[in-house]
């Protein structure tokens, strides 16, 4: 700027020099910051540019505002359903971050020994592409599953990534159960829908905010903005909030009623409230009888008593119900009036129905038992089953555009509620509060997609196949972890020692795109060892990510925001749209969006082309056909890649129509793919499951297979309470960690965003007053924050500073995530990430590989406290 | 008399350069320069380099020790014109002497106050411009600097000229370096009967008109803090009154130590009489009295009478971060009002004693000035921010030693040309006699 | 006769702080600046605690303390109820700052090129800003405002003069809302002419109770709140933003 400054001095004649200096004199008027574009001759040149957000999950739509080319402010598209012309605070800062001088500006080679802050020169594209294109084929050649394709928290749905992997037929890892995976697993057997648990917000009367942090994060599937738009507009209509965290602070002002749960034991109150809900009788018999597997019999082994129908191959196990009308068994498929209830007798066996089987399963769970467990109010708990069945209006049904629908306005949000040891039970149980009132898939009910697409995994988890070893490294098939969700965890372990899961390859070449495992990932001394493991890592991101500058052997710069990507869903779950991520810039210094960086390393890899090439992937993810389908012997550039996607939707002007509109707005979904029962079949043909017989089955297996109590005890067919593995800790680590995300942050993504950091500047330990008083610390000190691992008895601590809130249970601290990282200056020296201190592996990583977000500390003051 | 045994020579020291003079001169100019230093570097880095900070989110104190001083300094000036006022008015014979001292103090003060306006503000050459380019009288700022304080500024420099004039004239008689000068000052003044007799008529009439100015600039003075409903502990009705006492204070103070050392340096002793300082003494009494009234009655509306953050503020200046500050400018009023009753009681005055005193209030002044400036800045916040916290950096330091040093240099200066004592009238006549 | 004024809805507000970023990319303020504010509080103890936000822009009060005191008239008050600084006749000597109830001033303590966070000289920036200081320099802001055409829209930042919210008014002056309203996700900033009874803010405020931020000093505030009670005396502040300039 100094130096625009005094070029401007040189090109007036000393006398106007003259006069600015003394103007600069009297008025400081140069004391300015350099006008816009300073160098531009003429009027400035101004428009607004449409693309999408970069740093979050749901992809805000916005304008950029370009004074001569220069992106000057991100507004919130208006047209887009999510947003509606708003943004968050992520979505207004990231401005800085394309601007960024720390950004990676070319591609990198290390030039130093792995496993500590990298030294890298910049290199060319060229050599880049080549160096990762032969390492990945010299592994293909032998097994082109040794070849670790990693992607973390992903923005748009991206097609290419996927192309990428089908293309060279490498694995695919993703974040796994260190985000929500556990809930999608329970909701995928319990109802078939890929998702966690959301509701029906237009129509919603009680809903139980169940680990939501409401105020600064996701919910379900969205980032963050568009749940609480929906949320505040509920609450004007009358809508009552019943917040179920150990923090009041994610549910702020909107708590109506705040049951401060003991971390973990989720699974305990969702057992009391169906104890409740069937106890004071808000059950749904008809929902429960047509569309779940509540009527089927279940034998004293607690399996399903089923008929064989068909010969060889086409044979399938029809379970058997007991029929009313017919006083008798008869096969599912065939009865006219099953029983819900009761038991029978059958040649001489027993038989229940399973119902019948969970409701005597629930008999032990009764609120005083759950008062204790969960550290509530017994009357509380029985209040919110009461009126959670009241508000359910059992029997009631509403009109929708012409369809007739059963209305129960009652449901639960819920997402990051699955990051706990019994994660996968917990959310089948919580499923099945909104199950007993028949509120799943009704007006007003729980929802756990915007769409009723019925999910493979359904089908996939009715037989729980275990193998035999050897096991590939991911332990798929496992006698481990049978349903299995691809978790970087399961691959840490089974790295640092294969032999134990009985594994025999490991992977060598690791791809990272938009993933930070070592900063965001539980138990991050596990994750570092495994890297050190591959023999090659590329690394494709904007930013030296921790995890690139520790262990990667070449960076590939990505573009930020400046490049194509989609296709984009722009649906609020009302209306149906769709997007692109559209670039408002060029890329700026060397980076590369990542379809172009795909499209030179297919090429260089040499699956570019062909009829199972990348471009014919990409052709079939898009739909891409007949005239709109790309050429399979000719590199396009993303743009046309789009094009032809917007042509193929009969959209007029191909890519100029987002280049012009930013949005597409298909218009409402209708209630046939909204709402369950409205979908034909109804809730599109899956039974749900509310007894889980291939559980039962699948543990028997891993019995049988010689697997330890610890992998099989949580496969069980009802969702049954044990204490978590963290409980057997020392009585001296008194204390429970939780972890959240802050609205100022987006995972370890936006460390380097000077703009946010103003807001949230550097970690803390939220701690109720009385706690902090019996610690002996007040607001602002520093404490060791110190982890005890129940299984292994090995300790890990952090140093962090205490902020008070009476907003906390006083047994319960907590530390967000987003700290701890290094790698870039402006994100650097901002303190610790809990994820230091969180343990991973067996106890904190259970049944279907859930990661547990919870773990038992000590605090102790850390003046002269170093004592450990 | 005195003046007899001062020849050969001017009066008074008048034109004697002493090493230990030339000394002092130096080390002032030197303070000076390190201050002038200081402000360069706040003018060209902006005022960063202070301690001053923004209120709210910006947890600090946006007025600081400028303001402060820029306060004690206008107080200073205050005492100044009124001795020489009521020794004009009432023709004090036996005060005389303290009427040039007096006068001097005013305008140099005044000059000082000035200068510490201009070095807190953030654009200080664009200030002095726009301060009269686009004044705005109800600003109660403008009201104080800009009108009234330039109002008796312009008062007491006719004194000062008025007076200087007579001496000039009189020492214009002697053939000296100085008499060019002398005779320029005199400005053709004969000192004829006529004339003397002019001059004391304007001397009172124009005393009779200062002393209203007076009481309105102090008050105005009060209102730029007592107006402020915004910052707890300033909305007080009792800052204008309590302001021109404290003022009053400070300056009859100052005016005992500067007296003092005149009567040392520049054989004042014959005029600057045991009577004079016991009069000074008495006054400082009085005032002191009813200032520590003052305080007290503050103090009892801070704590019981005001809202919640009024006693908020209060409890900072009681036990808080700012107790160390407030106890001990109370102990440097306390003490020298016990002096000051005891030496009148026992009618006894020891010049030291009353220096000491003298010394005591005027840092007292400081402290009470900056107490009024800050905590309610950086404690009286009406909404629930954190409290903040102010410190001055070296910078502010060594702009506000600059002045004060400025302060001396002018005055150890002045009293080389024009005797710091007014010339008694028979010495007149002794000089008249010789020639 | 238009006059301007913001409706805070507390009932909504998520404490989300998205319109302080707004502003602060909006009007290109220096790092620890804030003309919006938005307060946390806590009341309470556990598990009877209440958590509540505050956003807190300038609230252009009618009857401004600050605009009373400035003594070269660079804080003044327009016809449609903007309470604007001239900071090309601010004289930076803060005295609109002391006077302000609440907290809303920001002096420019050093060189604004020296408060943006990052160093921009990198030359490959440069390039494609053309030097433009913070990258994402609006230049509305250097451009005289309204009909007296003065210079109130904060831009330069310049060294040594008090700047605050603007209300946008370079955004107003085109017919367009302010920043942190439009960014607001949940709506809960309104912002219009309340002379109009007709205009949506009026409406509103006619349909509900509101309170006005220290009403009992007098000021007459341009800016209410619908929802939530004022802060009290045990009104606690939670997650504060710590800042050194
Ligand atoms: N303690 C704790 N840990 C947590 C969580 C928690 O709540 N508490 N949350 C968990 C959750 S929910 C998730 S989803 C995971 C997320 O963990 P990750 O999926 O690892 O997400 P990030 O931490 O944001 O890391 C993403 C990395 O991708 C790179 N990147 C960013 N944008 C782009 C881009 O446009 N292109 C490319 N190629 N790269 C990009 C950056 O280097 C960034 O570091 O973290 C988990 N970690
Ligand atoms: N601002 C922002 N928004 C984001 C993200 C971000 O990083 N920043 N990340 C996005 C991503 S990837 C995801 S997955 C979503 C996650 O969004 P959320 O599902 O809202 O996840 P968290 O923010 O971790 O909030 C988890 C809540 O659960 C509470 N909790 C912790 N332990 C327990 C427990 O044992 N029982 C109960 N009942 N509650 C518990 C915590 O106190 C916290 O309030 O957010 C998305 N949105
Ligand atoms: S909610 Fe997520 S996607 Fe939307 S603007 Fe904020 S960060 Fe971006
Ligand atoms: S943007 Fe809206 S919701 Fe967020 S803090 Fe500001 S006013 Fe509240
Ligand atoms: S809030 Fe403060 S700055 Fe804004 S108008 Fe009122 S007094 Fe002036
Ligand atoms: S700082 Fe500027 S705007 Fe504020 S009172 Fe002084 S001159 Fe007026
Ligand atoms: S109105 Fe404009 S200036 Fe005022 S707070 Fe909102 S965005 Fe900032
Ligand atoms: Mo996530």
């Amino acid at each position: 700027m100094l130096s625009l400054t005094r070029r401007r001095f040189l090109q007036g004649s000393a006398v106007t020099a003259g006069a600015l200096a003394a103007h600069r004199w009297l008025f400081g008027g140069l004391e300015t910051l350099a006008r816009a574009d300073p160098l531009a001759q003429g009027p400035p040149v101004e428009d607004m540019f449409p693309t999408t957000c970069w740093i979050g999950k749901q992809d805000c739509g916005m304008l950029a505002r370009r004074i001569d080319g220069r992106v000057v402010k991100f507004e919130g598209h208006p047209g887009n359903p999510r947003n509606a012309g708003t943004l968050c605070p992520k979505g207004q800062a990231q401005i800085v971050s394309i601007y960024d001088p720390n950004r990676v500006k070319t591609p990198l080679v290390r030039t130093n020994a792995k496993g500590q802050k990298g030294e890298f020169r910049p290199t060319s594209w060229d050599e880049a592409i080549t160096m990762i294109a032969d390492q990945v084929n010299e592994v293909r050649a032998r097994n082109p599953k040794l070849v670790l394709w990693q992607k973390g928290r992903s923005k748009a749905k991206d097609f290419y990534d996927d192309a990428f992997v089908k293309s060279i037929g490498c694995s695919k890892l993703g974040h796994g159960a260190y985000c929500s995976d556990a809930g999608y697993r329970a909701l995928e057997y319990t109802i078939g829908l890929h998702g966690v648990q959301h509701p029906d917000f237009q129509n919603v009367d009680y809903l139980l905010a169940w680990g939501w942090n409401i105020t600064n994060a996701g919910g379900n599937k969205f980032c963050w903005l568009t749940w609480p738009r929906q949320m505040v507009v509920a609450r004007e209509r009358g809508m009552k909030i019943v917040h179920i965290d150990p923090r009041l602070r994610s549910a702020g002002p909107f708590a109506d009623k705040w049951l401060p749960i003991k971390p973990g034991t989720d699974l305990a109150l969702a057992l009391a409230l169906c104890h409740e809900l069937v106890n004071q009788g808000y059950v749904d018999t008809e929902y429960l009888t047509n569309y779940t597997n509540g009527p089927h019999l279940v034998g004293e082994d607690g399996l399903f008593l089923t008929e064989t129908v068909g010969e060889g191959d086409e044979a399938e196990q029809v379970p058997i119900v007991w029929s009313a009308s017919a006083d008798g068994p008869v096969r599912a498929d065939q009865a006219s009036q099953a029983k819900l209830d009761g038991t029978y007798e059958i040649d001489g066996a027993t038989y229940r129905t399973a119902y019948q089987a969970f409701t005597e399963h629930l008999a032990q769970y009764d609120p005083d038992w759950a008062e204790v467990v969960c550290g509530l109010d017994a009357q509380q708990i029985r209040q919110v089953a009461r009126e959670f069945g009241e508000h359910a209006r059992i029997g009631s049904t509403t009109v929708v555009d012409g369809v007739q629908i059963p209305y129960r306005p009652v449901s639960i949000m819920s997402y990051h509620m699955a990051q706990q040891e019994l994660g996968f039970q917990a959310l089948r149980a919580m499923t099945y509060v909104a199950m007993l009132v028949g509120a799943v898939g009704a007006v007003g009910g729980m929802f756990s997609d915007f769409e009723w697409k019925i999910h493979k995994n359904y089908a996939a988890f009715e037989e729980l196949t275990v193998g035999d070893p050897p096991y590939d490294y991911m332990l798929n098939k496992s006698k481990y972890f049978p349903i299995n969700t691809g978790f970087p965890g399961v691959v840490a372990k089974v790295m640092l020692d294969p032999e134990r899961y009985e594994v025999e390859e490991l992977p060598e070449v690791c791809i990272l795109h938009m993933v930070n495992p070592v900063a965001a990932f539980p138990g991050q001394a596990e994750i570092m060892a495994s890297y050190e493991k591959f023999r090659f890592v590329a690394a494709i991101t904007p930013w030296l990510s921790e995890t690139a500058d520790y262990y990667a052997d070449v960076v590939l710069p990505a573009a930020t925001i400046e490049k194509y990507e989609g296709v984009i869903s722009a649906s609020d779950g009302i209306l149906d749209a769709k997007t692109l991520r559209l670039p408002p810039m060029e890329p700026l210094f060397e980076s590369r969006g990542e379809i172009d960086i795909y499209l030179d390393l297919t090429e260089a890899i040499g699956t570019l082309f062909g009829d199972d090439g990348y471009l014919a992937v990409v052709n079939s993810e898009l739909k891409l056909e007949g005239e709109f389908a790309l050429p399979l012997d000719r590199k396009p550039t993303p743009r046309e890649i789009f094009d032809r996607w917007a042509r193929s939707q009969g959209l007029e002007g191909g890519i100029e129509y987002f280049e012009r509109n930013g949005v597409w707005v298909k218009g409402l979904i209708p209630p046939e793919k909204r709402y369950g029962y409205a979908a034909d079949p109804p809730f599109g043909g899956a039974l749900h499951r509310i007894y889980g017989a291939s559980l039962l089955a699948a543990q028997r297996q891993m019995q049988s297979k010689g697997a330890d109590e610890i992998y099989w005890r949580d496969y069980t067919a009802l969702p049954t309470w044990r204490a978590p593995t963290m409980e057997s800790s020392p009585a001296e680590y008194d204390l429970y960690l939780i972890s959240y995300h802050m609205i100022e942050h987006k995972q370890s993504r936006t460390g380097m965003v000077p703009l946010l950091n103003e807001l949230a500047p550097h970690q803390r330990v939220d701690m109720c007053p009385r706690t902090a008083r019996r610690i002996g610390v007040a607001e602002g000190d520093e404490v060791w924050v110190e982890s005890h691992n129940a299984v292994t008895a090995e300790t890990r601590r952090v140093k962090t500073v205490v902020a008070l809130t009476e907003g906390i249970r006083p047994d319960t601290v907590a530390m967000p995530h987003h700290y701890g990282l290094w790698s870039v200056p402006e994100s650097s020296d901002r303190g610790p990430t809990p994820n230091a201190i969180y343990p991973t592996g067996e106890g904190y990583m259970a049944n279907t590989a859930d990661q547990s977000f919870h773990v038992k500390v000590r605090v102790y003051p850390a003046n002269g406290g170093d004592e450990a | 008399m005195a003046v007899r045994t001062t020849t050969p020579g001017l009066p008074y020291g008048v034109g004697r350069l002493t090493t230990a003079w030339k000394a002092f001169v130096a080390i002032a100019a030197a303070v000076v320069a390190l201050g002038l230093y200081a402000f360069l570097r706040e003018v060209t880095q902006g005022m960063r380099v202070t301690g001053l900070r923004n209120l709210g989110t910006g947890g600090g104190a946006t007025w600081g020790l400028y303001i402060t001083f820029v306060v004690y300094f206008i107080g200073v000036s205050f005492a100044g014109i009124t001795i020489a006022a009521l020794i004009r008015l009432f023709d004090l014979r036996h005060l005389r002497p303290l009427a040039r001292m007096a006068e001097v103090l005013t305008v140099v003060a005044l000059v000082l106050g000035a200068f510490a306006i201009v070095v807190d503000l953030g654009q200080p050459v664009r200030g002095v411009i726009n301060l009269f380019r686009y004044a705005r009288p109800q600003s109660p700022f403008f009201g104080t600097f800009a009108l009234v304080l330039a109002g008796y500024f312009f008062a007491s420099l006719v004194y000062l000229y008025l007076g200087s004039r007579r001496d000039a004239a009189t020492m214009a008689r002697e053939p000296t370096r100085l008499q060019g000068l002398h005779r320029f000052v005199a400005a053709g003044y004969g000192d004829t009967p006529a004339e003397r007799e002019r001059h004391r008529r304007a001397s009172f009439w124009l005393a009779l008109a200062i002393l209203p100015l007076l009481v309105i600039a102090h008050s105005t003075l009060g209102f730029v803090f007592g107006l402020q409903i915004g910052r707890p502990g300033w909305y007080s009705a009792l800052q204008a009154p309590g302001f021109v006492v404290l003022a009053g204070v400070s300056g009859i103070g100052l005016l005992i130590v500067l007296a003092a050392i005149v009567r040392r340096t520049c054989g004042g002793e014959d005029c600057l009489t045991e009577r004079v300082f016991a009069w000074l003494g008495r006054f400082l009494l009085v005032l002191l009295l009813v200032y520590v009234y003052f305080l007290a009655t503050e103090l009892l509306t801070g704590t019981y009478a005001a809202g919640e953050r009024e006693v908020d503020v209060t409890r900072q200046l009681l036990t808080g971060d700012y107790a160390w500050i407030f106890w001990a400018s109370v102990a440097l009023l306390v003490l020298p009002l016990g002096v000051l009753a005891w030496q009148a009681l026992s009618r006894r005055w020891s010049i030291g004693l009353l220096v000491a005193s003298g010394v005591a209030v005027n840092l007292a002044a400081i402290g009470k000035r900056y107490l009024i400036a800050v905590p309610s800045q950086t404690h009286g916040q009406l909404l629930p921010y954190e409290a903040g916290s102010y410190a001055p950096t070296w910078i502010e330091y060594a702009v506000v030693a600059g002045l004060l040093a400025l302060g001396a240099l002018v005055i150890a200066l002045f009293m080389k040309f024009i005797p710091i004592i007014e010339l008694p009238d028979e010495s007149r006549e002794e000089v008249t006699a010789d020639a | 006769m238009t006059k301007y004024a913001m409706v805070v809805d507390l009932n909504r507000c998520q404490g989300c702080r998205a319109c302080m970023e707004a502003c602060k990319v909006e009007n290109n303020t220096a790092e620890g600046v804030f003309w919006m504010h938005v307060f946390r509080f806590e009341t309470g103890e556990f598990p009877d605690t209440r958590q509540s936000y505050l956003p807190r822009p300038c609230m252009h009060c009618d009857n401004a303390p600050c605009v009373k005191v400035c003594p070269v008239g660079a804080r003044y008050k327009r016809e449609d109820g903007l309470v604007l600084t001239d900071f090309e006749r601010c004289i930076g000597c803060r005295y609109c700052e002391l006077a302000c109830p609440y907290g809303v001033n920001y002096f420019n303590w050093r060189k604004p090129a020296d408060s943006y966070f990052l160093d921009w000289g990198d030359t490959d920036i440069q390039a494609a800003t053309g030097g433009a200081i913070p990258p994402y320099r609006n230049p509305d802001l250097d451009e005289p405002q309204g009909a007296e055409r003065r210079m109130t829209a904060g831009g330069g930042h310049h060294k040594g003069v008090m700047e605050k919210c603007t209300f946008c008014v370079h955004r107003v002056e085109k017919g367009m809302l302010p920043a942190c309203v439009t960014t607001c996700p949940v709506a809960a900033l309104r912002f219009g002419d309340v002379e109009d009874a007709a205009s949506p803010v009026s409406k509103f405020l006619r349909e509900h109770e509101h309170f006005r931020l220290l009403e009992e000093t007098g000021t007459e505030p341009s800016v209410f709140y619908v929802g939530g009670n004022p802060p009290g005396s045990e009104t606690r502040q939670i997650e504060t933003i710590e800042v050194g300039v």
